[in-house]
């Protein structure tokens, strides 16, 4: 007993030890000093991100060729996953700890939750911090108590409202600068049969759109979601629940194409870039590709949701990055940061920008390149955007009470005051069914 | 006279409801695949304009997306998965039921009533150990596993099914190998076998159906983009197409077109076998 | 019947010939493999039930999917889907009686029925996802002939999402039923019609009070098989036609759906393994009927 409790003391003493020499040392030592690798080796890096920014494959391809050009021993091969199958395939890779060595995450919950599983080894512990401070979104999606899990790889701006001109124009309307105008508009192109806002919740994922667009406008910051999920608050509060009477209101003024229910959400765009939609809502790095199809800058305008409340985050666009990090069975650590950091390189962000018409996740991007004006000031809106709020919550709190009490609200089979409740109360159950949420949340909120 | 007047008309407007019934039946059955196949060959707009109409402009850009998308090579990971598992099942069910149907041994039938009840038992409740087993042993998304898991799937009613059939051999056909003391190895090999042609084919066609169209454990156990089977890969299809109904539509076509060619050449033994489970036994 | 009375003396006769204990070499190989499919299976589904995170906690799991709304619902939805059943019996034994009573085409119709039986399920689920779209052929079709009024969101409302996925299964499962029963009918003997008609009974007399007692049975049976469909297997459907959350809400939320949600999307294996459990208790009343009856069919073909 004793001999063990010295053991003990003394195994703390050197971790300590070491990670005090660890903080200290690895900052300079991780990415210079540490000598790499000389031998043959593969990486794998299994991704998405082709689906909302087209043109995304391409620069991937690019950026490995350059690479492996420079660093002749390294082969890395790339996997495009659908939409469905990215989680699921990475969690069964974790389950079996083999599979990519770089790996692709949203942000938020999404680059969080497989950190606190293990699956994942912070990025910032094989890249700099100087480095990684430039890096968008970084600290307020992927940093956890200090560490930063994963990479941001390019911007999402979440999510912005295209508005056709042409449609309002003939209709003797003008792009709403607040809810209720927006509202108006629903009154007026709702009589004429014309849908305001064309979406599609069969899927499920815009539901989740929603909840960050409206809900966002009547909290402070993400921390303030993060105590509902805790429990310190409740999703039933003022603060938390407003947004569903204004989707129920959006509802009954009948904003919505008839159809939201029982199409996809690209289908629904689509009615929007054939002029049967004044408005939609798309992914950030897809919105130029839209304005493009839809009668380029002067018919299309970028915006947030126009604001119904006057609390700080209203009106403003929201900000996330999708991200790449690397796996805790990846043999060459090293190798792969130092792979996602090759895409951080000037050359590299340009490349990114005139391949997708996106915005990579690097304040170091030079802004002069992007010469149309409407993009550029949704480009810089975007940097000075808002947390994304669906990043925050726990991924089957989304699913279950998010997505499926959107779809219901906008059946009118659902009001605003029980899908605040069934939120809640599903909050609740999960706290005693995933029996470390409120530590992992608290901590992270730490 | 008046009598079988009467009932000769009662004949025949019991004729006319009995064919509007049976007409209304057959194109409950056949509009759907007609909407499947016009809409292959149709624009997006064209579908949209008029789903029940003929496409008189046949339009193959569908079957060009379709085919140029992943569609070969889920073909050949379905086909692989498919013919190993029915080879596989066919072989073993064999085997077992030659054991059960020749030889009498205590608590033969219980044995054999546990094993055919195994079929009643929901996939979905052997999904996660399975699951867990196969990352145990790094084996998720590799053909291996999915075979064996289709082919124990598959087994309880391969076994009743061939059991029921050998029991029905004449024993006279058997008697003169007994005779020459032949083991039962060749006894199996060189007259059960040759005879029970027609089982044996109409248990590879119910097989394999079975296995061509599973979902769920296909969309478990193959993670790997390269790995999908067919039946995986179309469900994703839908929402990676949803802009183009058509090629959804050529998708569903090409996806279909094996099972039906099948179909129609192998009717007797598509229905010969779907209908060999009933209680009847044949 | 002639052909089963030789099995059956067969089977006494070759116990003399044959040692029992080679019986286990023929058997032994299918064994191994379903011991591992399903016993193995079953073994550590019931003990990881008991169990979070490697440690045991006794009945908390079953107590948490127990108090589970959409456990509830999802368990609520497959019994409603045993509506399915009576409905699927009686349009079988329809549509089976009236091909019996078709010379002309029979075979014809007979293959068209059956066909949507072969076709895959993600393939039909695929295909009628947008037949029932909003502005889908059906709803076409309905305000073509006038009757708009009847135009619905078949998979978009709630209250009818599982109304509809129901048209589907049964679109598909009653060829079987048909081609089941009107094997059975067809192999019946001739004579007892022939006197029907000689007593003079009607078309319906006959089928109800001579061929419905004759092939109770094969009805059984197609009951049976379709029971345990709609329990432990519409997965595919709603998976499809729902984008795999059983939406909308929860509306076409089942069993297999949550189990599989729990397990691969909501990264609560124990919770899902809880749920197998329950399922699989659920329908060991499936298996115990059947059991019974395979039993009765096997001993029969002794006593015959």
């Amino acid at each position: 007993m004793k001999s063990r409790k010295i053991f003990m003391a003394g195994a703390i003493a050197l971790a300590m030890l070491l990670s005090a020499c660890s903080t200290s040392s690895k900052d300079a030592s991780s990415d210079e000093t540490m000598a790499y690798p000389t031998e043959n080796l593969t990486l794998n890096i299994s991704w998405w991100g082709e689906q909302e920014a087209p043109g995304a494959g391409k620069w991937l391809d690019e950026t490995i060729a350059l690479y492996q050009k420079a660093h002749p021993n390294v082969t890395i091969k790339q996997v495009l996953q659908t939409t469905e199958g990215l989680i699921p395939a990475f969690e069964a890779a974790a389950a079996a700890k083999s599979g990519p060595d770089i790996q692709y995450f949203w942000g938020g919950i999404y680059t969080q939750q497989p950190g606190w599983d293990g699956h994942i080894v912070p990025i910032s512990d094989y890249i700099k911090a100087d480095e990684l401070s430039h890096y968008i979104n970084g600290k307020v999606e992927a940093g956890f108590q200090g560490k930063i899990w994963t990479a941001p790889w390019y911007v999402n701006a979440s999510f912005p409202l295209l508005v056709r001109k042409d449609i309002l124009t003939a209709n003797g309307l003008t792009v709403p600068t607040n809810w209720n105008e927006l509202m108006k508009i629903c009154d007026v192109l709702s009589a004429k049969k014309i849908t305001t806002i064309a979406g599609g919740v069969k899927d499920g994922w815009f539901g989740g759109w929603i909840y960050s667009m409206l809900g966002a406008q009547s909290i402070a910051s993400q921390k303030d979601v993060i105590n509902a999920v805790v429990g310190t608050t409740k999703f039933t509060d003022p603060e938390h629940a407003g947004w569903w009477t204004k989707l129920v209101e959006s509802r009954d003024r009948k904003c919505w194409n008839d159809d939201i229910n029982s199409v996809e959400l690209y289908q629904a765009q689509q009615k929007f870039v054939d002029g049967k939609a004044a408005m939609t809502i798309t992914a950030g790095p897809d919105a130029p590709n839209f304005v493009k199809k839809a009668g380029g800058d002067s018919n299309v305008v970028i915006m947030a949701m126009p604001a119904w409340s006057d609390g700080p985050n209203a009106g403003k666009l929201g900000t996330s990055s999708q991200t790449l990090g690397v796996t805790s069975w990846s043999k060459y650590p090293q190798v792969a940061a130092d792979f996602i950091k090759f895409g951080h390189t000037t050359e590299r962000l340009n490349a990114w920008y005139a391949a997708t018409g996106s915005l990579p996740a690097d304040d170091r991007f030079d802004m002069t390149q992007v010469t149309n004006p409407a993009t550029r000031a949704f480009f810089e809106a975007t940097l000075k955007g808002i947390p994304y709020l669906e990043n925050f919550i726990p991924a089957q709190l989304d699913a279950e009470a998010v997505f499926k009490n959107v779809q219901l609200v906008l059946k009118g089979t659902m009001n605003a005051k029980e899908a605040a409740a069934d939120m809640q109360a599903q909050m609740e159950r999960l706290r005693k069914t995933d029996r470390k949420v409120v530590e992992n949340f608290t901590a992270w909120s730490k | 006279m008046k009598l079988s007047q009467r009932s000769h008309l009662q004949a025949r407007s019991g004729k006319f409801i009995r064919y509007c019934l049976l007409t209304f039946m057959a194109s409950a059955a056949l509009v759907p695949l007609y909407l499947m196949l016009a809409g292959a060959f149709k624009t997006q707009e064209q579908f949209l304009s008029s789903p029940f109409g003929i496409p008189l402009k046949l339009n193959f850009g569908g079957f060009k997306a379709a085919w140029t998308d992943q569609f070969p090579s889920w073909f050949l990971n379905s086909f692989l998965i498919v013919t190993g598992a029915v080879v596989l099942t066919e072989i073993l069910a064999a085997f077992a039921a030659w054991g059960f149907a020749r030889y009498s041994f205590k608590g033969r039938e219980t044995i054999l009533g546990i094993a055919i009840s195994l079929m009643v038992i929901p996939p979905v409740v052997l999904l996660l150990p399975l699951f867990q087993f196969g990352v145990r042993l790094g084996m998720i998304s590799t053909l291996k596993l999915i075979v064996i898991i289709y082919v124990g799937l598959m087994l309880p009613f391969s076994i009743y099914m061939l059991t029921n059939y050998f029991r029905t051999i004449p024993v006279s056909i058997l008697e003169s190998a007994n005779v020459d003391g032949a083991s039962s190895m060749r006894v199996f090999r060189s007259i059960v076998v040759p005879i029970s042609g027609a089982p044996l084919a109409t248990l590879a066609v119910v097989n394999l159906l079975w296995a061509w169209n599973e979902l769920l454990l296909a969309l478990v156990f193959l993670q790997d983009n390269e790995k999908k089977t067919l039946m995986v890969g179309i469900t994703g299809f839908q929402s990676r197409y949803s802009l183009s109904i058509p090629t959804i539509m050529a998708g569903m076509v090409l996806a279909t077109l094996p099972l039906l060619v099948a179909y129609l050449f192998a009717q007797r033994f598509f229905v010969a076998g779907l209908t060999a489970g009933s209680v009847k036994g044949e | 019947m002639s052909s089963l009375k030789i099995a059956g003396v067969a089977n006494r006769r070759q116990q003399s010939i044959y040692s029992p204990k080679e019986a286990l070499y023929w058997i032994a190989p299918a064994a191994v493999v379903i011991l591992f499919i399903f016993g193995y299976s079953l073994v550590s589904l019931f003990s990881q039930s008991f169990k979070y995170d490697g440690k045991w906690v006794l009945f908390e799991n079953f107590s948490l999917v127990l108090t589970d709304p959409n456990f509830h619902t999802s368990m609520q939805h497959n019994l409603l889907l045993l509506l399915n059943v009576p409905l699927l019996v009686i349009l079988a034994f329809v549509f089976a009686i009236i091909l019996f009573e078709t010379k002309r085409g029979m075979s014809f119709y007979r293959a068209t029925v059956f066909l949507p039986y072969v076709l895959p399920i993600p393939v039909i689920a695929v295909v009628f996802g947008q037949i029932y779209q909003l502005h889908g052929a059906l709803n076409v079709f309905l305000h073509s002939v006038g009757l708009g009024n009847f135009a619905q969101d078949w998979l978009g409302d709630p209250k009818i999402a599982l109304g509809t996925m129901s048209s589907v299964i049964i679109w598909k499962e009653m060829g079987f039923g048909v081609v089941l029963l009107l094997a059975h009918i067809i192999s019946l003997s001739s004579e007892v019609y022939e006197a029907a008609k000689i007593d003079g009974a009607g078309f319906f007399r006959t089928h109800w009070s001579i061929t419905r007692p004759q092939i109770k049975n094969t009805i059984i049976f197609f009951a049976l098989i379709e029971a345990i469909t709609m329990v432990s297997w519409v997965f595919n459907y709603v998976y499809v036609m729902s984008n795999g959350l059983g939406g909308p809400g929860n509306a076409t939320m089942v069993a297999e759906l949550y189990i599989y949600r729990s397990a691969f999307q909501n990264k609560a294996p124990e919770l899902a393994a809880a749920a197998s459990v329950l399922l699989f208790m659920a329908t060991l009343i499936f298996i115990v009927v059947f059991f019974r009856i395979q039993r009765k069919s096997i001993s029969s073909m002794y006593k015959a």
